[in-house]
């Protein structure tokens, strides 16, 4: 007998021929523009809908829809290629620095689609902040780093407040202990992860709504990893997180949902525990127990 | 583990072939150092040249002369006012201080030739000082003014070379009216008479080797002649028409005045090398000592006197420096000054050879630091000239380029590389913008020529045109250089910047040129350091002027130091072979300053990402 | 089951989970040799054959404790989630289960050595007629369990855990006949408490193999089943809440 049945076959039960179900697996590998899973939440705080992206006219992302929660913690897994960082980039239009990149559907922030004409990707950047897989603070203090983009934004008032917006981000950053004493020095003289909390702390200061983290321990050693993956389930109180991440035990460790891409699409999404013990798709199931990858 | 025959054999192979490496290695090492050396020696020999023939142009001769600030030279008007002051004859009181210093000279030659051992400037000089304080007027003071370049050629030894010899015997000498006779105990003299009878054979031998020259000239010319007359007759045998033998007949008649001018050359010479032979050959006699042959002064009694004839025993002399005495002078208390030039060969003559020589000897003669070559402007007398006016126009037209190039050049830099989309057209400018760099530059020049002179009506030889000139040449190098700095800033840094929320122009001026300005300053300085030492196109645009004035302004005529070197480069005066190599020098400096500036800053500023 | 345990990129985690499942099917199958020999020996009234059993039950405890370990290194190393962790966890309960049957085989060799060690009179022979038939029984279902798990039958298992209701049916059964021979004879009782152990071992053992019949259940559907009733379980089945691998 095999393990996995196809339509028509029965089970006998005292005596009785019992209906087995059909084959779900068959039939999911069939559909594959179908995402297995809910992608929708209540009250999202971003929702994706119907995603195509293109580069020089080669397809990247086939049509993902998507929903960010508020305040939770997404996370975005899948092979190398999968297409998960293209995606996250959409999310605060990264991608328009990339000649010949383009973006179909609609993504909104709070309702208003911010790849209309009339949305300023300025401030959509303030919005909606990115971390960065290899820290890359600004050649400038620490202290300069941090309120470089209140500075621009005019978030500011005066010194007084840009001084306390800085102590406040890097309180939040897990950072400030650590460097009150010396603002003053280069943001690249710290270690690799005190860097990443630098970037993190720089990103809150302009007041997301939104963080957007593209492997962001990925350059980090495990100890650093730790603190940043605390830092995150702190930070959920305050902001709506998005990590894509090629560590699954991270996924697993950080995220309330996870997302699993594959080949550019969309192809399961739900609760993090559920993805990780009983996932509903093959593929997925494959990718986190290492069958491919 | 089993050794197979595979896996010996490889081992034994490497280990065989390993030699031959390491030989090809040492042997690469060689050429390598061996390149490296020959560069280094050229390098070298570029040095010591530069700066053997340089260095002596910073010290310029001064003579201390005493001067009367005679009311009647310098206040004509006898008013003392600035006008008559101004219109003054300064040059009669050089001369009139000259006169008075060398009151022996007579003779309007040797007056003439006096006077010309002062530079012209000291006229100036003179005036300059009245000028500053009329109080002068009728005193008498002390004055260093320049001496003339061949003044100056002799003291650092270009003139001739001299040999001086320490008189061995004692020598007595008799006064008869013009002439003295010395007489010396030892063979000063006769040494001499040696050496000139050394000297004559000498030349004899040169002349006897002319007169075989022309005797195998004419040994040609005969058997020319011959073959010709042979073949006028085979032409008359042979009936051939009128016009060919005519043309022979006039070639005949060139050969025959050809053969009778070597005849006669030959005939010069000989009796010429008879002469010489006579003389050589005969010991004793007496030798006259022409210009021809090396002059030899005797410094004796306080006094200077110029051998005219020389013999065994004794010698016979012009007095050129008046005798104190006529006292018997021990030996070692006399010297035989042997000026190796002939006095035919160079300029300045014996009579200022003396003058010279008692200037010296009472300290009025000295060699000072040469301050002029810094303060004034190009002049044609060489102890006047300076680089201050070609320095200035340099500085000018730098001052054009920079703040024209930088500028432009950033700007162009930052376009192309952030702004501009990447599609043929853009492929193109980058195209052509490296091959403007290779561009030879004296184009520029013409281009400047005909757009900013002839179109533009632009005034010729200004800073202004030679800077906008010098632009165009350093703009590609400069835009290149900006490219490849704004290319070695990691994108790390912009999405860093974007991803905060700044917008283009913020992350380029906040962000990106403050990281790429090392790359793109240590650029614009080398560029700058190029267009200084360029020479070509400022030639085509006319700065190439005679410009004795300091330019005020960029409109100003004005030369550049380049040029300049190639205008003094030209010149005949040995004064200004010296100072063509100073005036490199100081290019060289600048340039050397320059690129150390810039090799300075990139080594502060470099970033490891 | 190779299905379910290869597959991996790294060869090395398939060989791993290969040998727990293996040690599974290897305990199993001795956990079967000791009832069969069990059995065996009280049929045989071999008290010699009932000690070699006691003596090789220490076998199965080295192989649990083995299994342990290996089960503890996967889980170290491997990180194994979805239905890896399924494999593994149900590798481990399995064991467990395994091992106890062992123990009760032991029981049952115990009765052999009890009867007929000693120069004492023996027991009738109809008293010891149901354990050979529930015996017989639970063997079956045990087997059934241990194939259901190699070839992860979902019906099979299923099927094993219907058949514990029958086999409770059985042992209510076995119980009133043994006491109607205690009421014909009342010097029987010492015996029928015997039996009734021998009993209550038998019917623990398929107990044990209904458990296993769960596992498997949970192995490929993902859903845990051991308090839940045959009814329900396929319903749930039926309903296709199961995952597909």
């Amino acid at each position: 007998m095999s393990n996995s049945f196809s339509q028509g076959q029965a089970a006998v039960v005292e005596g009785v021929e019992v209906p087995v179900a059909v084959d779900k697996h068959a039939e999911i590998e069939r559909s594959q523009t179908e995402t297995v899973g809910e992608y929708r939440v209540a009250d999202p705080r971003m929702t994706c809908r119907d995603v195509d992206v293109f580069y020089s006219g080669s397809q990247a992302i086939y049509n993902v829809s998507l929903d960010i929660g508020k305040n939770e913690v997404i996370s975005m897994i899948g092979p190398s290629g999968c297409g998960k960082s293209t995606f996250l980039r959409c999310l605060n239009r990264m991608n328009d620095t990339i000649d010949g990149c383009k973006v179909a559907g609609s993504i909104q922030l709070d309702g208003r689609n911010i790849y209309d004409k009339s949305m300023d990707v300025v401030p959509l950047r303030a919005r909606v902040g990115m971390v960065f897989q290899k820290p890359n603070p600004f050649p400038k203090t620490l202290y300069e780093n941090v309120a470089y983009g209140p500075r621009i934004h005019g978030i500011a008032d005066n010194k007084a407040h840009l001084d306390h917006i800085v102590e406040t981000s890097m309180r939040k950053a897990g950072l400030w202990e650590e460097v009150k004493d010396r603002l003053d020095q280069p943001g690249t003289g710290l270690s690799g992860g005190q860097q990443q909390r630098l970037c993190i702390a720089r990103a809150i200061a302009v007041e997301p709504e939104v963080i957007l983290m593209d492997e962001p321990c990925s350059a980090l050693d495990p100890i650093a990893t730790a603190k940043i993956e605390e830092l995150i389930d702190e930070l959920r109180e305050n902001y709506t997180i998005a990590i894509v991440t090629h560590s699954m035990q991270q996924a697993a460790r950080v995220s309330q949902r996870t997302a699993y891409f594959h080949l550019g699409k969309l192809i399961e999404v739900g609760e993090t525990d559920q993805i990780f013990t009983q996932p509903r798709h093959k593929l997925t199931e494959d990718y986190i127990t290492g069958r491919f990858g | 583990m089993n050794n197979t025959p595979q896996t010996r054999s490889v081992k034994d192979r490497l280990e065989a072939g390993l030699a031959a490496r390491y030989r090809r290695e040492r042997r690469f090492r060689l050429y390598g150092m061996l390149a490296i050396g020959l560069g280094m020696l050229f390098l070298a020999l570029l040095f010591f040249s530069i700066l053997s023939n340089g260095l002596p142009a910073f010290q310029q001769t001064y003579m201390q002369l005493q001067v009367n600030f005679d009311p009647r030279y310098v206040d004509p008007r006898g008013n003392g006012s600035p006008e008559s002051l101004a219109a003054g004859d300064y040059g009669g009181l050089v001369k009139a201080a000259l006169r008075e210093r060398f009151p022996e000279v007579s003779g309007r030659r040797e007056k003439r030739e006096l006077y010309s051992i002062v530079s012209t400037g000291a006229a100036y000089q003179l005036r300059d000082m009245v000028k500053a304080d009329p109080g002068l007027v009728g005193s008498t003071t002390r004055v260093w003014v320049p001496a003339d370049d061949e003044l100056d050629m002799l003291l650092k030894g270009h003139t001739s070379d001299l040999i001086e010899h320490a008189g061995q015997g004692i020598v007595s000498l008799v006064e008869d009216g013009d002439e003295v006779r010395l007489l010396s105990t030892s063979n000063d003299f006769s040494n001499i008479l040696q050496a000139v009878k050394h000297d004559l054979s000498r030349e004899a031998d040169k002349v006897e080797r002319k007169r075989d020259q022309l005797q195998d000239n004419l040994q040609a010319a005969q058997q020319q002649l011959e073959r010709i007359e042979q073949a006028i007759q085979q032409a008359r045998d042979e009936r051939k028409d009128d016009a060919r033998i005519a043309r022979m007949e006039h070639q005949r008649e060139d050969e025959q005045f050809r053969l009778e001018d070597y005849r006669q050359k030959m005939a010069r010479a000989k009796s010429v090398l008879d002469d010489l032979r006579r003389r050589t050959e005969t010991p004793g006699g007496q030798e006259a000592l022409t210009k021809e042959l090396p002059s030899y002064l005797v410094a004796v009694d306080g006094g200077l006197v110029k051998l005219t004839a020389v013999s065994n025993t004794e010698a016979i002399g012009r007095v050129l420096m008046p005798l104190q005495s006529q006292q018997d002078a021990a030996a070692g208390s006399w010297q035989i000054l042997e000026y190796e030039t002939p006095e035919s060969s160079r300029r300045l003559k014996d009579n200022a050879l003396a003058w010279a020589w008692d200037l010296q000897r009472k300290g009025q003669l000295e060699k000072r630091f040469n301050t002029t070559f810094f303060t004034a402007g190009d002049s044609r007398e060489p102890e006047l000239a300076g680089i201050r006016g070609a320095v200035v126009g340099s500085f000018y037209t730098l001052v054009v380029t920079l703040l024209l190039s930088f500028p432009i050049g950033v700007s162009a830099a930052v376009y192309l590389e952030e702004y501009a989309p990447k599609n043929r057209w853009t492929d193109l400018i980058e195209v052509n913008i490296n091959n403007l760099a290779a561009v030879p530059s004296i184009v520029f020049g013409l281009l400047g020529l005909a757009v900013f002179i002839n179109f533009f009506g632009l005034p010729r030889s200004a800073p202004l045109v030679g800077g906008l000139v010098l632009t165009l040449m350093t703009l590609p190098t400069i835009i290149i250089a900006s490219r490849a700095a704004l290319k070695s800033v990691p994108p790390s840094i912009r999405e860093a910047a974007l991803g905060v929320g700044a917008s283009r122009i913020q992350m380029m001026t906040h962000h990106v040129l403050p990281l790429a300005m090392p790359g793109m300053l240590t650029g614009t300085i080398i560029g700058m350091a190029q267009a200084l030492g360029e020479t070509a196109p400022l030639l085509m645009i006319g700065m190439v002027a005679f410009i004795v004035d300091i330019p005020g302004g960029f409109t100003d005529p004005a030369t550049a130091l380049p040029v300049q070197i190639y205008l003094w480069a030209d010149s005949p005066e040995r004064a200004f072979v010296e100072r063509t190599s100073a005036a490199i020098i100081v290019l060289l400096g600048f340039l050397i300053i320059m690129n150390l500036l810039a090799v300075m800053l990139r080594k502060k500023f470099e970033r490891r990402w | 089951m190779n299905d379910m345990i290869g597959g991996h990129i790294v060869h090395a985690f398939n060989n791993e989970l290969k040998q727990i499942n293996e040690l599974v099917l290897q305990l199993g199958e001795m956990g079967l040799d000791q009832l069969r020999r069990a059995v065996q020996s009280l049929e045989d009234e071999d008290p010699k054959a009932a000690s070699q059993i006691i003596e090789r039950d220490r076998a199965m405890n080295e192989l649990d404790i083995k299994a342990d370990e290996e089960i503890i290194r996967l889980i170290a190393k491997r990180q194994p989630v979805a239905k890896d962790l399924r494999d593994v966890l149900t590798v481990q309960k399995t064991v467990n289960d395994l091992e106890r049957v062992g123990d009760e085989a032991r029981k049952v060799a115990g009765l052999t050595l009890h009867f007929y060690d000693q120069d004492k009179h023996p027991p009738n022979g109809h008293m010891l007629h149901d354990i050979f038939r529930m015996a017989e029984f639970v063997e079956e279902m045990l087997h059934a369990s241990l194939t259901a798990f190699k070839e992860l039958d979902l019906p099979q298992a299923l099927e094993v855990i219907r058949q514990d209701t029958e086999l409770d049916e059985e042992y209510r059964a076995a119980l009133r006949r043994l006491s109607t021979y205690v009421m014909e004879d009342s010097r029987n009782v010492g015996y029928m408490v015997e039996v009734t152990l021998t009993l209550r071992a038998l019917e623990r053992i398929g107990g044990h193999a209904k458990n296993i019949g769960g596992y498997v259940i949970f192995l490929v559907t993902g859903r845990d089943v051991r308090h839940e009733s045959l009814a329900k379980i396929r319903t749930e089945i039926e309903a296709g809440n199961y995952l597909p691998g």
